[in-house]
This record gives structure tokens, C-alpha cells and sequence, in this order.
């Protein structure tokens, strides 16, 4: 039996028609594990450079890695006669630290390449944005066009068992003190495998509840914007900084747990009406000098043991008042998810609620001048949606995605007794279709246009066209 | 509401002592570690476990010729590499079937496998290698690799078709997939041309 030819010599990679790195065979772009000898450096590139050279204009690319390969081998064989000679010539008595195939045990099976001892690429670059136009049906005076969000990440493995994950994200195209837009860091932690099955994860991560808010690119959700229930109900993306393990068993279950900071209802201005679109998202600190006398717990549990299927719900429970006010007071989130794709289809459906407890007092300490005619805090939030999509077309990376999604969802859908004439009325619950398409004009970029109809605003009636990308 | 009331009872002195719990399992977990596993499996293993009635395994290389690679690249594959170094199974002079390493990059790490071929041309097993990514473990179920058994050249072997995607570990799923699937097709040229033995 013959061993199979060695890996490529780095002088040779340079020859390699350039090509997607992703799709380069691994042999190709892989680090070696020998140095390469001088001498047969110097023969690969003597080899090489005519062949490639004088036959660039007729033959295929194809041809060219053909013979490359069957370069790679021969370079290969005298990389291997050049080690004997080295070895006999200062009279080496260190054996070999792999035995040549012809001498494995019969029945033993010599490594194939490639290598998955070979070390992958330690630090990996990535990337995601959203670039949206919304045009309201009844008030097109009120259309926009929004890079929506830009995001630089990165994740460098450290060993074998710790890496780094960051990202980086620019709304809103320009951030300055006459525009609009935000920079904030949205994840950056450390994980370390401590087990097969456990990881331990510190920093400032993304929150384990529902579908998006861990999954939040472009390409992995339906229509140009984050459905309402994520956005107003679950706030996304939703971060915080504390620390979690991450245990993924054997027979599909994921468990995550761990200690965050949490809200700061210090910060609920009853002035603005941030409180009504997304009541957690207007009190949330992302890390940003949070307040952190008061801790949250957080779980979630998924199930994923059937191909397609996942099941699932999460709970976060925490302080929110941090000693600063005269009244204390705790939020509390839940979700139920669950997903499946059984075929072209891509069914979806959660629900979510969330409460304020003691909001009563905390509205007569924090908004007693406004109580009766602003956006006071709620003591109950809700909401839900279910989805469908379609994979209706493809043809090679040309990929057509229908889909209809129903939520319905509640910013305020209970409010603590203040008495008669004080109490706000318990706000409508909005119902929204949302109709539309993702179109992948390639994995990683997909083309969306949706239009939603709402059931209580209608004036906000819209239809949407956006771009996406990550990597 | 009961979630709220028996949790809204959990204050800040759980939380440290869920922190201190956690501490003790971090330090229990931590000891009772002897080895790292993001590598599952050796390709050595693998040949076994797919193989298991093989007495010999026997390493080759696969050379593609340009007309193959050109076939490859007409059905939507990128053919990666001429070269396929593989591990034939044999039991006696029986060949069982094929075994072939491969590794693709999942989302941002490399995830190892290896796919058994049948002499028939179908997959008979998958196995992962190894994977390290931070979601996406699922695709070391049985139950998610069950599903590429049986296939042949002709099927799509495509995520969101015959192949069932995991939620939260697309970008695994479709490059393990579209790594098999590639593979498959290797193996389909190789066999057609006659370049397995009988």
C-alpha cells in the first residue's frame, strides 16, 4: 500500500488559481504541518512556474488543478526520498513519528486526508447588514430608506477549547451628535468548552429567547423587518452581560442558564412613547454603565432531536428598580417556540409574555404628574405570531422563499390599579399580516420585499423592499 | 401570574448563590475533564464504525480527469479538487464500499466528517468528526445524519428538500449537506468510469 501524497507546499498555494476560500479543498488552504524543505520549494516552483506559465492560455482551470495535484504528489515523493536521504545523512536514530502505510497493521486504515487534526483558521472575520426601504401606504410622505444596521464581528478561537466573539454594529449608517444613528457593541464574550457537553460563556451575550434574538441575520428570518413580537415584546437584539453555561446533550436538548445584569426601570420616561412600542426595549442597558445592584436569572431549554423540529421556551427574571427607587420591582419574560421544517416548508410559531410587578407604585413614585395621560408602565405585555414559508423555486444559488406571517402583540396589555380616573384603559391589542418573499441570490445575500397590513393603526399600512447580507 | 410570583420571589441573594453554584460545577466539570472532544472521531474510527465487517482498509487516491471535473462543475459542484484521497473497505475480496474525510466550514470553525459510500453508490452511513461551532451540536444526531442514508447521485441531497435543516445551524446543515452531496457525485464519476473495483 502507498501512503497517500503529502499536503501542499506553501509555494505551490501561491500558484493555485484564485478561487472562494470556503470551497478550496482542504489540503489547499490549510496550515502544514512540515516546513517546507528549501530544495523542494525551489523544485516546485521550477516545476510549476513553466508548466503554469506556458499553458495558462489553453488549458482549463480544471486541467491546471488536475495536474497540480499530480504535481503536489510527485513533489510529495521527493519531499519523502529528500527526508530519507536527510535522515541517513546524519544518521538520525529517532524513528518516524508516523509509520509508513506499508507497514500499518493489515486491516489498519492510514489517514485519509483531509486532516481534522489539522488546525483551522484561528480568527474568522464576519458580517451582516440590513438595508431597507419602507414606503406607508396611506402617508407616503413618511417613507424611508435606512441602512438599517451594519455589523463587524469576529470570532478568534484562542485553544482548543476558548475562543473570542464579538460583534460590532454600526444603525443607522451615520452615528454623530446631529444623526441618528448608534454604535453599540452587541456581543462580546468569551466561551470556553470545559466538557463535551457544557460550555461556560462570560461577557456580554445575546439573551437565549425565542427564535430571533440568537439568530438574527438577515438571511434567517422572513420579511424586510424583525417581527413585531421580537422587536416589541422580546426586544432584539437583546444583550446583556453576565455569565451562562451552555450544556448540548445527546439526545437533542440544549440548556442554557446563567446570571445577566438586567432592565433599569429608572430609566422609563413616560414623556415619550418608547414605552409603548417596545416596553423592554426603551429600559434596556446593554452593558452600558449598567446598573447592577439588582441580577436577573435567565434559562432556556431547547429540543431539537427530531430533523426540521425544535421546541422550545425561555424564562428571564430579574430586578429592575437597583435600589434607586422608592418602590422595588422585578421583570419577568417568558417565551414557547417552536419550528419546523418538514420539506419545502418553514412553519413557525411563539408566544411571549412579560410583567412588571408593583408598576402600580412605581407609576405614583416615578410618573405621578403624568398618571392619566402618558405612557405609563405596564404591568402585563404580550404577544405571538405564527408563520409560514415556502420554498417555492430554486435554481442553483437562486433561491424564492414566500411566506405569510399573523401576530398579534400588546405593549401594554394590563395596567396596575391607581384608582378611579387614573388607571389607563388597557391599550388594543394590534394585529399585523405580513405578506412577502425572500429572495437568496446567493447563501448569504437575500433580496425582501413584504407588505403588512395592520388591524389597529392602519396608517401604518406598508410595504417594504431591503437587502441583506452576512457572512 | 404563578412563573412570576415564584420567581419575582428570588432575589439578589439567590443570584449570588447561583453564581457560587455555578462556580462549583465549573470547578467540578473542570476536573472531571481529561480530554477536549470537538474531535468525535478519527477517520481510522470512522472506517470502522461505517465498515464495521471490513478486514482491511485500503487508502487510494481518486484523480479526477478534466472531463470529470468539468461534469462536477456542469452539475452546480464545485469540484474543490482533483485529488480525493479515499478508503476503500474490504472484506475479503469483497469491496464493501467507499470511505471519504472531508471537512467544510460551518458558520465560523471547520466541521470534520467522513461519508461511507456503499458499492452501490449509496451513502451508507455519515459520520461527524468532529465540530466545534457554538450551535448546531444536533448534527451529530443519528437522527439528522439517518437522513442522508440511502441517498444516490440522483437525489437533491439539499437542505429545505429531502434533507431537513436544524434551526439556529443553517450555514452547518447546507455546507455538511452540499459536502455530501459533492461527494456522492465524486464517487457516481468514479464509479461510472470504472475506476472502483468490481
Amino acid at each position: 500500500m502507498s501512503r497517500p501524497p503529502p499536503l501542499l507546499l506553501s509555494s505551490e498555494m501561491a500558484l493555485i488559481p484564485p478561487c472562494k476560500s470556503l470551497h478550496l479543498p482542504l489540503h489547499l488552504h490549510l496550515p502544514l504541518r512540515l516546513r517546507p524543505h528549501p530544495l523542494t520549494a525551489a523544485l516546485t516552483l521550477a516545476l510549476l512556474w513553466p508548466l503554469t506559465a506556458a499553458q495558462a492560455q489553453t488549458a482549463t482551470e480544471a486541467e491546471l488543478m488536475r495536474r497540480l495535484d499530480s504535481l503536489a504528489a510527485e513533489v510529495g515523493q521527493l519531499k519523502a526520498q529528500l527526508g530519507a536521504l536527510q535522515q541517513q545523512r546524519d544518521g538520525a536514530a529517532a524513528a518516524p513519528t508516523t509509520a509508513p502505510a506499508s507497514t500499518l497493521p493489515a486491516g489498519a486504515a492510514a489517514p485519509t486526508a483531509p486532516s481534522t487534526a489539522a488546525a483551522p483558521p484561528a480568527t474568522v472575520l464576519t458580517s451582516y447588514a440590513e438595508i431597507n426601504y419602507t414606503r406607508p401606504r396611506r402617508a407616503s410622505q413618511n417613507a424611508q430608506a435606512d441602512l438599517r444596521r451594519f455589523v463587524l464581528g469576529y470570532q478568534h478561537r484562542l485553544d482548543e477549547q476558548t475562543k473570542i466573539v464579538t460583534e460590532l454594529e454600526v444603525e443607522h449608517s451615520v452615528s454623530s451628535a446631529s444623526d441618528p444613528g448608534e454604535v453599540a457593541v452587541e456581543q462580546a464574550y468569551v466561551e470556553h468548552q470545559l466538557t463535551p457537553t457544557w460550555a461556560l460563556r462570560g461577557g456580554l451575550f445575546l439573551m437565549p429567547m425565542g427564535l430571533l434574538n440568537e439568530n438574527h441575520e438577515p438571511a434567517a428570518f422572513f420579511g424586510v423587518e424583525r417581527n413585531f413580537v421580537e422587536t416589541a415584546i422580546i426586544p432584539s437584539t437583546w444583550r446583556e452581560g453576565g455569565v451562562q453555561m451552555v450544556g448540548q446533550f445527546d439526545n437533542g436538548l440544549t440548556l442554557q442558564a446563567g446570571v445577566s445584569t438586567g432592565f433599569d426601570l429608572n430609566k422609563w420616561d413616560a414623556t415619550r412613547t418608547d414605552g409603548a412600542q417596545s416596553p423592554l426595549g426603551s429600559i434596556h442597558q446593554e452593558l452600558a454603565l449598567a446598573k447592577a445592584r439588582d441580577l436577573a436569572l435567565f434559562g432556556a431549554l431547547n429540543w431539537r432531536g427530531v430533523p426540521g423540529l425544535q421546541i422550545g421556551g425561555g424564562v428571564f427574571s430579574g430586578g429592575a428598580t437597583h435600589g434607586q427607587a422608592l418602590a422595588s420591582a422585578r421583570i419577568t419574560l417568558w417565551d414557547l417556540h417552536a419550528r419546523w421544517t418538514p420539506g419545502k416548508w418553514d412553519l413557525s410559531a411563539l408566544i411571549s409574555r412579560g410583567n412588571i410587578s408593583n408598576s402600580a407604585a412605581l407609576n405614583a413614585v416615578l410618573n405621578a404628574p403624568l398618571v392619566g395621560s402618558a405612557t405609563l408602565i405596564p404591568k402585563a405585555f404580550d404577544g405571538g405570531y405564527v408563520q409560514a414559508g415556502y420554498h417555492l423555486w430554486q435554481q442553483g444559488n437562486y433561491a424564492l422563499t414566500p411566506f405569510l406571517r399573523w401576530e398579534r402583540f400588546n405593549t401594554a396589555s394590563g395596567y396596575a390599579d391607581l384608582g378611579p380616573g387614573l388607571t389607563p384603559p388597557v391599550r388594543p391589542a394590534e394585529r399585523v399580516v405580513t405578506v412577502g418573499a425572500n429572495f437568496q441570490l446567493t447563501p448569504g445575500v437575500v433580496v425582501k420585499a413584504d407588505w403588512q397590513r395592520f388591524s389597529q393603526n392602519r396608517d401604518a399600512d406598508r410595504s417594504s423592499v431591503g437587502l441583506g447580507w452576512s457572512f | 401570574m404563578r412563573t412570576a410570583i415564584s420567581l419575582g420571589a428570588i432575589g439578589a441573594i439567590s443570584a449570588i448563590s447561583a453564581i457560587s453554584t455555578l462556580g462549583a460545577l465549573i470547578t467540578l466539570a473542570s476536573t472531571a475533564t481529561s480530554a477536549f472532544a470537538v474531535d468525535y472521531l478519527s477517520v481510522d474510527q470512522a472506517a470502522r464504525v461505517v465498515f464495521p465487517q471490513a478486514d482491511r482498509f485500503e487508502p487510494r487516491d481518486l484523480l479526477l480527469d478534466a472531463a470529470q471535473l468539468q461534469k462536477l462543475a456542469a452539475s452546480g459542484l464545485a469540484p474543490r479538487s482533483a485529488r480525493w484521497p479515499v478508503l476503500l473497505a474490504w472484506q475479503g475480496s469483497t469491496l464493501l464500499g467507499v470511505l471519504v474525510a472531508d471537512a467544510v466550514i460551518g458558520k465560523f470553525e471547520l466541521i470534520g466528517y467522513a461519508v461511507g459510500i456503499a458499492a452501490d453508490g449509496s451513502v451508507r452511513q455519515v459520520e461527524i468528526l468532529s465540530y466545534r461551532e457554538s450551535h448546531g451540536h444536533e448534527i451529530r444526531l443519528p437522527a439528522w445524519r439517518r437522513q442522508f442514508v440511502g441517498k444516490t447521485a440522483s437525489a437533491p441531497l439539499r437542505v429545505g428538500d429531502d434533507i431537513a435543516n436544524i434551526s439556529g445551524a443553517t450555514l452547518s446543515c447546507s455546507h455538511v449537506t452540499d459536502g455530501v452531496r459533492r461527494i456522492v457525485a465524486v464517487l457516481d464519476l468514479a464509479r461510472r468510469s470504472g475506476w472502483l473495483p468490481a
